[in-house]
C-alpha cells in the first residue's frame, strides 16, 4: 500500500474538524463575550496529541509534518479563532525553537511536559517600544554567578496569563552595531515572574493575552536557549515558523466566515428568493473561494519547502500576508452578506470579522511581511 | 488473548446527498466518505474491550479502493489491522452477496476469531441485514442492536434493547454481535495515532481472485435482491394554527393527530375524565 499524503491530511482534518465542532463550537462565542479560557477544553485536547504538533514521538508528539500540523490549527481557528491561537503560538513559537536550537537536556526537560500540554508555552518578543523594530528591546538578563537577572516588561503576550514557561528575548550585552540579545527558558514559577492585567481585546477574547512582568527574575544559566547574543537569529527563525501558524489560523477563520455566508446566502430571502441568486452575492462568494483556495496552497508551499529543509522565510512571509488579507477580506464580506444581522452577535460572523483583523497584525504587521517579502526578491540574482 | 474482527463500511458524510433527477440516482461522487456512524461505535465496543483484556482487532471493509480511509482511522483509533476487499466485480452487491463475500474474506484470511463485531445499521441504507446475514454465512450465533457486552472467559454476555425492555443474552464465542449507538460512545482520534496509521500501518487488500470467489457467485449473480426504483419522496407540510381556549386547542389537536400520536408512541391515548387532582 502507498503512502497516500492527501488522505492523512484529509483524514486529520476530519478528525481535528469533529473535535472543534463537537467540543468548541458550542461554546465558541460564549467564551468570546465572557473573554473566558477553555480551561475544560483544553484538558480534552492534550491527550489528543494538539500540545506537540511537530514534537518527535519519543517526546511525547504527534511529529506530523508541516501541512497536517497547519490543517489542525486552520480547523481549530475555523471554529474557534482564540483556542486557535493558544495552538498554534505553543506549537509554533514556544516548541519550534526549543526544538531547533535547545541542548540535548533543555530537549529532555520541557519537550514531554510542553508536548503533551501540561506546560503551555508563550513567546515574549514585544515590549512597550520594541513592535515591528524588534531590535529595540529594553529587558535585559545581566549574568550573575550561574543565573541571569531579568528586568523588564514584556506586553501583548499571547497565552501569557496561562504559560507555564515563556521564551523571554532580553538583551545580554551590546555588540558592534546593535545591542546583543539572547532567549531563555523562563518558568512561570520563577521568583519574580509576575503576570499583568489580562487585556481587553477587540478579537481573540478567549485567549488570555498579557503582559508579563520580570522583577529581578534569577534564571538558570542553563536556560539560555542557544548561544548568548543569538537571540535576534533565534527570533527570526522563530517568526519564520510562528508566520505559518498564524497563516493557517487566518485561512481557518476566513473558511469559517465563508461557510457561514454561503449557508446564510442561500436561506436568506429576499425579493423573493434565495440572495446567493443575486449575482452581487455571487460574485462576493467567487471571491472569498477563489482567494482562500489561492492563500491555502500559498500556505501549503511554505509548509512543504519547510519540511525539505529549504529556506521558507520568504514564503512563510507571503502566506502570512496574504492568508491574513484574504481573512480580513472575506469576514467583512461575510458580514456584509449577513446584512444587518451579520453585525449582530446572533450570528457568528461578527466574530470572525473581530478575530481576522489581528491576523493581519501580530506575528509581523502586513508591512513588516511585505518588507521581508521585498528583501528577499530584491536579494535574488535570478527570479 | 482474544481475536476480534469488527466489520465497518465506509458510507457518506451526508445525509442528504445530492440527487440526480435524470438518473434517479444519489449522486455519492459528491459526498465525502466516512466510518458508518455504528461502525464506529462497534470499533469502540472492540478497542474497549482490547484494553481491558487484551484482543487483537482486525479491522474489515468491503469497497473501492477509496475506503481504504476508513481503515486507517480505524488504525488510528486503535486497531491493529485492517483488510479492505475490493473488487470491481464487487460493486452494486446486495446485503446477501456482502455477507457472503465477508465471509469468505474471514474464512480464508482470519478464521480463528472469537468475535465479529459490526454496526447495526449503515446510514446509507439501514438495511441492518449485512450483520446477521454474516453470522447465518458463519454459523455462529449472533445478537443484534447490542448496547453492553461483558465478557468471561469464553462466554459473552449481551444486553440488548428490545422495543420496551432490555433482554441479556449469553453466547459461547465464536460470535456476532451489531452494537447500536446508544452505548459505547467513539474516542476521538489522537493525532499520533493518525500519524502512525500512515507510518507503520497494517493493511491488506484482496480482490476476488484472491480470495477465490468466482465469477458466478459476484455482483449481481450473487445477489438475491434488485432495486427496481429509487424516488425522491415529496414531504408535505402544512401549517395549522389551532384557537381558542387552551382546552378547546387541546381536544382539536388530539382529534386531528390522535391516530397519528398513538401510532407513533405504539399504544392509544386514553381519555381521561376530569377531576380534582
Amino acid at each position: 500500500m502507498q503512502y497516500n499524503p492527501c488522505m492523512k491530511h484529509k483524514l486529520i482534518r476530519n478528525s481535528v474538524r469533529h473535535f472543534a465542532e463537537t467540543e468548541l463550537e458550542p461554546v465558541a462565542a460564549q467564551i468570546d463575550r465572557n473573554a473566558t479560557f477553555p480551561r475544560n477544553i483544553i484538558e480534552k485536547m492534550r491527550p489528543l496529541n494538539y500540545f506537540g504538533l511537530q514534537v518527535p514521538k519519543k517526546y511525547g508528539g504527534a511529529d506530523l509534518d508541516s501541512i497536517s500540523a497547519a490543517i489542525v490549527v486552520e480547523e481549530i481557528s475555523r471554529v474557534c479563532a482564540a483556542v486557535g491561537l493558544c495552538v498554534t503560538v505553543h506549537n509554533g513559537v514556544a516548541i519550534y525553537p526549543l526544538l531547533k536550537f535547545a541542548t540535548q537536556e533543555q530537549k529532555e526537560t520541557y519537550l514531554p511536559k510542553l508536548a503533551s500540554g501540561e506546560v503551555l508555552g508563550a513567546f515574549s518578543l514585544t515590549e512597550a517600544n520594541a513592535g515591528s523594530d524588534s531590535g529595540s528591546v529594553e529587558t535585559t538578563a545581566v549574568k550573575n554567578g550561574n543565573k541571569y537577572i531579568l528586568n523588564g516588561t514584556k506586553i501583548f503576550v499571547t497565552n501569557g496569563g496561562v504559560c507555564d514557561l515563556a521564551l523571554i528575548f532580553a538583551l545580554t550585552g551590546s555588540g558592534q552595531k546593535h545591542p546583543l540579545s539572547s532567549v531563555f527558558i523562563v518558568e512561570s514559577n520563577y521568583p519574580g515572574f509576575l503576570r499583568g492585567e489580562l487585556e481587553d481585546l477587540c478579537g481573540m477574547r478567549a485567549n488570555p493575552v498579557s503582559s508579563l512582568f520580570f522583577e529581578d527574575c534569577p534564571v538558570p544559566e542553563g536556560n539560555l536557549l542557544g548561544k548568548s547574543g543569538e537571540g535576534m537569529k533565534i527570533g527570526l527563525a522563530t517568526l519564520d515558523n510562528g508566520r505559518i501558524g498564524i497563516a493557517a489560523q487566518a485561512l481557518g477563520i476566513a473558511q469559517g466566515a465563508l461557510e457561514a455566508a454561503v449557508k446564510y446566502a442561500k436561506e436568506r430571502q429576499q425579493f423573493k428568493k434565495p440572495i446567493a441568486s443575486l449575482q452581487t452575492i455571487q460574485n462576493y462568494i467567487a471571491d472569498m473561494a477563489t482567494e482562500q483556495t489561492a492563500a491555502r496552497l500559498l500556505l501549503y508551499h511554505a509548509c512543504s519547502l519547510k519540511d525539505q529543509g529549504a529556506p521558507f522565510g520568504c514564503e512563510a512571509s507571503m502566506a502570512k500576508l496574504y492568508c491574513s488579507s484574504v481573512a480580513a477580506k472575506t469576514t467583512s464580506l461575510a458580514v456584509q452578506i449577513h446584512g444587518g444581522y451579520g453585525y449582530s452577535k446572533e450570528y457568528n460572523v461578527e466574530r470572525y470579522f473581530r478575530d481576522a483583523k489581528v491576523t493581519e497584525i501580530y506575528e509581523g504587521t502586513s508591512e513588516i511581511q511585505r518588507m521581508v517579502i521585498a528583501r528577499s526578491v530584491l536579494s535574488q540574482l535570478i527570479l | 488473548m482474544l481475536n476480534i474482527i469488527v466489520c465497518i463500511k465506509q458510507v457518506p458524510r451526508v445525509t442528504e446527498l445530492p440527487w440526480d433527477e435524470k438518473s434517479g440516482t444519489l449522486r455519492r461522487d459528491l459526498a465525502a466518505g466516512m466510518i458508518n456512524p455504528a461502525c464506529k461505535h462497534a470499533l469502540e465496543a472492540g478497542l474497549q474491550i482490547q484494553e481491558k483484556i487484551g484482543a487483537m482487532v482486525t479491522v474489515l471493509t468491503m469497497g473501492p479502493p477509496a475506503a481504504e480511509e476508513v481503515l486507517r482511522e480505524a488504525l488510528a483509533m486503535g486497531a491493529n489491522r485492517g483488510i479492505l476487499i475490493s473488487d470491481k466485480r464487487f460493486a452494486g452487491s446486495d446485503t446477501y452477496a456482502t455477507s457472503f463475500f465477508l465471509a469468505t474474506a474471514i474464512k480464508k484470511e482470519i478464521p480463528c476469531y472469537d468475535l465479529i463485531l459490526c454496526g447495526a445499521y449503515t446510514s446509507d441504507s439501514e438495511t441492518a441485514q449485512v450483520g446477521p446475514q454474516l453470522a447465518e454465512e458463519l454459523q455462529i450465533p449472533a445478537a443484534a442492536y447490542a448496547e453492553n457486552m461483558d465478557i468471561k472467559g469464553s462466554t459473552l454476555r449481551v444486553r440488548r434493547l428490545v422495543d420496551n425492555f432490555r433482554e441479556t443474552l449469553e453466547m459461547e464465542f465464536p460470535a456476532l454481535v451489531t452494537v447500536s449507538m446508544e452505548k459505547y460512545l467513539p474516542r476521538y482520534t489522537t493525532l499520533a495515532g493518525l500519524e502512525n496509521a500512515f507510518v507503520d500501518s497494517n493493511i491488506s487488500t484482496y480482490d476476488a481472485d484472491a480470495l477465490g470467489i468466482s465469477d458466478n457467485a459476484i455482483g449481481r449473480q450473487c445477489s438475491r435482491t434488485r432495486v427496481r426504483k429509487v424516488y425522491l419522496r415529496k414531504a408535505q407540510k402544512e401549517n395549522v394554527i389551532l384557537t381558542g381556549t387552551a382546552a378547546a386547542v387541546v381536544s382539536d389537536f388530539l382529534n386531528k393527530y390522535e391516530n397519528k400520536i398513538s401510532a407513533a408512541i405504539g399504544k392509544t391515548i386514553e381519555e381521561k375524565e376530569p377531576g380534582n387532582d
